[in-house]
């Protein structure tokens, strides 16, 4: 058995009367590629933040390496080696493509409260910033504004802010939806390069992307875990063709 | 492609952010513009002090408004907490050595703005305005209310302020000495500010105002960012407060006031705010205004500030720095065709 | 037994000045809840109403209860002129430029005021029948806070039924709880909102009017009493009729209490306290409620 990231007991969300999430059991293991589909409102987004600590489970357990976390809030989790794209940009829009992988990647090398030296004089950190925005072929814009880009590279900046935090766990919450197809390869490019040792969850609507990326597929529907097993095993259940996959490929 | 060979730090856009902290020729042009007010206005100088004082407040509103992004109507609070301690400590014959002083009104402004910011900074929205609101009220009170110690609503005049260094002597009448000290001191002031906005520090204030949910999710406490540059700002404002006091040799319950925070607040967007020559701009154009219109028609110039508000929320929300650069941006562009 | 006498009068006095409070402050509650608008003129538009009450009751000799219908009408038709004209234009902006935009509103409000009517403060004469005392059976009570708190009392039991049996009620309590859902569902919130700040100006509008009497009414007016207003929506929470009502109630009787036994410190303990519950209760001590 290989080492497992992440883990959530019998994790449960509500929202009033809505059960968005109930009763998930999820291991995420050591270098792993899954992918967690179902339809809309299927409570995915919701489970990403009960991972990460935007929201507080109503009932049951994250774990994190072992650790039980469900009590610690976002930020401590990050430096714990957790981190995620939103489904819907959430970006410093009024700053240059470099400084807003510039804040993640300060932020993770604790440098942040350094307040005497400039900023520009971290030659190490507008490196790294560099690499990552030329990994997500992002040079051209490396000094506009984020607001001024159009979303589909906006969501590539998304992307460089995650990975500027150097995860061990990364969540992508619908890395490739607003990305022309076109670019869309640039984004299976930069997860398809990640190191070996980060496990990789990513939830898709791309039925051609999941089979492509992932190595497990979980599929939840109403809050819960319908079906989970090995893209093979997943694509051959008759009944996952019915409820979800069959629609996702015609409409 | 060109611009894969060669190494991502020598991109012209990290380049310009490697160095976009060096000083800008013009940058000189304000202190110069200050030293030359002193040799050819020795009759404004009571008005040029009151004028560096409120710039130096107004950079510490930029500092928390324009930088972290917190709305605060109480600023003032921690102006009167400065001006009150130099105040009382040498009303009281306790301490009035000026420099030591500004230190110790700096410290307990800061202090002020520590705990309160503790607690303050907690919520968001219309509750965080409320509670700034509450704090400076609240200290305005209680200085209105220790007669014995702040002097209640008169407040303590004639404050014994000895020469600065033991060399100048503030001449109420004659204020050179208080305008160039409070000139030096916005300079040293105005470096630290300057040197923090450009730093990781400033970088991720501007995170944290771009985007807080944002900035969580990037691992940064924010709440403790947030203190800490409230505490800063705090300790800046006690400074100008203190300036202010010693300048005029007395503190009364105005440097607690709404009106002396609305004031500020009003001098800064003006300017432009999150831009650190805001607050020069905007506390020269409003000092200026205000000196000649104020006393002249008070109600047409309330009415007139009203209406600037107005107009700027709805069509300049970048104060005059903002318009400047537009136009700026706009004959660059007509000069420089793609 | 005098001291109980004197307590249930000072209680009086205070539930009164809670009523005018609460019928100020509930329409920036339901507007600040709608659509999170940092509306800081709403006391310029309890200022407009206070003023075109007792204007036209002293210039043009009109009865009290129409002047206070006549304040309600012109305010609220002056306030939906603004909010389609301007406000609308500011619902996506920052809390800073509507707190920019609402206090430039104030200082126009205060300028104006001053420049036609003048500085002074106008007085409200009430009518005879609402001067005098009545007697309660225990104690003799001013007639006119006994019909403050009778009106208040009508006020938001009205209040409470728009908000829990009628559709537009409805629609207000679901779009305060969550904005998003309920534009999902289809309804129109500009319109709402459209809707509720006109009719909350025309209550600020009849407060200022029931208020000139202990109040005062002059152009500072607008400034003067803005944190009250603000504390009792922040203490009651927004968007929350019967937590306003409270709040409003709560900070009525303190303050007249703590101004007849602290005369001096009582505004101090008044910020005091806000502080210490907006700590304890961020979103304010009556948010839980659904209404
Ligand atoms: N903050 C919230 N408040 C109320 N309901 C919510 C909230 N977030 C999500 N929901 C509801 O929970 C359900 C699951 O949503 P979500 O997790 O976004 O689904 P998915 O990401 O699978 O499309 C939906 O019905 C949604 O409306
Ligand atoms: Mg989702």
């Amino acid at each position: 058995m290989t080492a497992c990231l992440l883990e959530t007991r019998t994790v449960s969300r509500n929202f009033g009367a809505l059960a968005a999430v109930s009763d998930v059991e999820f291991r995420l293991e050591v270098g792993a590629r899954h992918a967690l589909i179902g339809p809309n409102g299927a409570g995915k987004t919701t489970f990403i933040n009960l991972l990460t600590g935007v929201l507080r489970p109503t009932q049951g357990r994250v774990m994190l390496k072992g650790r039980d976390v469900t009590d610690i809030p976002e930020a401590q989790r990050v430096k714990l080696g957790i981190a995620r794209t939103f489904q819907i940009n959430r970006l410093f829009r009024g700053l240059t493509v470099l400084e807003n992988v510039y804040i993640a990647v300060s932020e993770r090398l604790g440098i942040a409260l350094d307040m005497f030296r400039p900023a520009g004089a971290r030659r190490d950190v507008i490196e790294e910033a560099m690499h990552l925005i030329a990994a997500l072929k992002l040079e051209d814009d490396t000094g506009r504004r984020v607001s001024e880009l159009p979303y589909g590279r906006q969501r590539l900046v998304e992307i460089a802010i995650a990975l500027g935090l150097k995860p061990e766990v990364l969540l992508l919450d619908e890395p490739a939806a607003g990305v022309p197809s076109a670019e869309s390869h640039i984004i299976l490019d930069a997860i398809g390069s990640l190191s070996e040792q980060i496990g990789v969850l990513i939830i898709e609507h791309d039925m051609d992307v999941v089979f492509r990326f992932a190595e497990r597929i979980t599929v939840m529907v109403g809050g819960r875990i319908f079906a989970e097993g090995t893209p093979k095993e997943i694509a051959a259940d008759p009944e996952i063709r019915a409820v979800y996959l069959g629609q996702a490929y015609h409409g | 492609m060109i611009v894969a060979a060669i190494k991502p730090t020598e991109h012209l856009a990290a380049l310009a952010f490697a160095g976009r902290h060096r000083p800008r020729v013009w940058e000189p042009a304000p202190w110069i513009f200050a030293i030359a007010f002193y040799f050819a206005f020795p009759n404004y100088l009571g008005f040029g002090t009151e004028l560096l004082v409120t710039i130096l407040f107004a950079l510490s509103l930029d500092l928390v408004l324009g930088y972290a992004g917190i709305i605060t109507l109480g600023h003032a609070a921690f102006f009167g907490a400065g001006a009150y301690t130099v105040g009382m400590l040498a009303y009281h014959g306790i301490w009035n050595e000026p420099i030591s002083s500004l230190m110790l009104a700096a410290i307990v402004a800061a202090l002020v703005g520590l705990g309160s910011g503790l607690v303050l900074l907690r919520t968001q929205g219309l509750t965080l305005l409320m509670l700034t609101l509450c704090t400076m009220a609240l200290l305005e009170e209680a200085a209105n209310l220790g007669h014995e110690y702040t002097g209640g609503f008169d407040g303590l005049a004639s404050l014994p302020i000895p020469p600065l260094l033991g060399l100048f002597e503030f001449n109420p009448l004659y204020p050179r000495t208080q305008y160039l000290y409070v000139l030096i001191v916005l300079f040293i002031a105005f470096l630290f500010v300057r040197t923090l906005i450009y730093s990781p520090f400033g970088q991720s204030l501007a995170g944290i105002r771009e985007n807080t949910l944002r900035m969580h999710a990037v691992g940064s406490p924010v709440r403790a960012r947030l203190i800490t540059c409230y505490t800063i700002s705090a300790a800046i404002a006690g400074i100008a407060g203190g300036l202010w006091a010693q300048a005029n040799a007395y503190v009364n319950l105005t440097t607690l006031s709404l009106d002396r925070a609305a004031m500020v607040l009003i001098a800064l967007i003006l300017g432009g705010y999150g831009r650190i020559y805001g607050g020069f701009v905007g506390a020269v154009a409003y000092m200026a205004l205000a000196h000649f219109l104020a006393k002249l028609y008070p109600t047409g110039w309330q009415l007139g500030l009203g209406l600037l508000l107005v107009v700027i929320a709805l069509f300049a929300r970048n104060g005059i720095l903002g318009i400047g650069e537009a136009l700026l941006r706009r004959i660059r562009a007509k000069h420089m065709p793609q | 037994m005098i001291l109980g006498v004197d307590v249930a009068s000072m209680i009086l006095g205070g539930v009164a000045a809670g009523m005018v409070l609460f019928i100020v402050s509930v329409g920036l509650s339901v507007t600040m809840g709608l659509m999170g608008f940092v509306n800081l003129a709403h006391g310029a538009f309890a200022m407009l109403g206070g003023y075109i009450i007792v204007l036209s009751m002293n210039y043009w000799g009109v009865h009290f209860l129409p002047a206070l219908a006549l304040g309600f009408v012109v305010t609220a038709a002056v306030s939906f002129a603004f909010e389609r004209l301007l406000y609308a234009r500011l619902y996506r902006a920052t809390e800073l430029d509507q707190v920019l935009f609402t206090i430039g509103l104030v200082f126009m409000a205060i300028a104006s005021v001053t420049l036609v009517v003048g500085p002074e403060n106008q007085q409200l004469v009430l009518p005879a029948m609402l001067q005098g005392q009545v007697d309660l059976g225990f104690t003799q009570y001013r007639t006119y806070s006994i019909f403050l708190i009778a009106i208040g009392i009508i006020i938001v039991v009205g209040l409470w039924l728009g908000f829990e049996r009628t559709r537009i009620g409805a629609q207000i309590r679901a779009t305060v709880d969550n904005r998003r859902m309920t534009e999902s569902l289809g309804i129109n919130v500009d319109r709402l909102f459209t809707i509720t700040f006109a009719f909350g100006s025309g209550m600020a509008a009849l407060g200022g009017g029931l208020g000139a009497e202990f109040l005062g009414l002059d152009p500072q007016y607008a400034l003067k009493y803005l944190v009250y207003f603000l504390i009792v929506v922040a203490v009651g929470g927004l968007g929350r009729v019967t937590g306003v009502f409270y709040a409003a109630l709560l900070i009525g009787v303190l303050d007249f209490a703590l101004k007849k036994y602290i005369p001096k410190g009582g505004t101090l303990f008044i910020f005091g306290l806000t502080i210490l519950l907006l700590l304890w209760r961020p979103q304010g001590l009556f948010a839980g409620r659904a209404t």
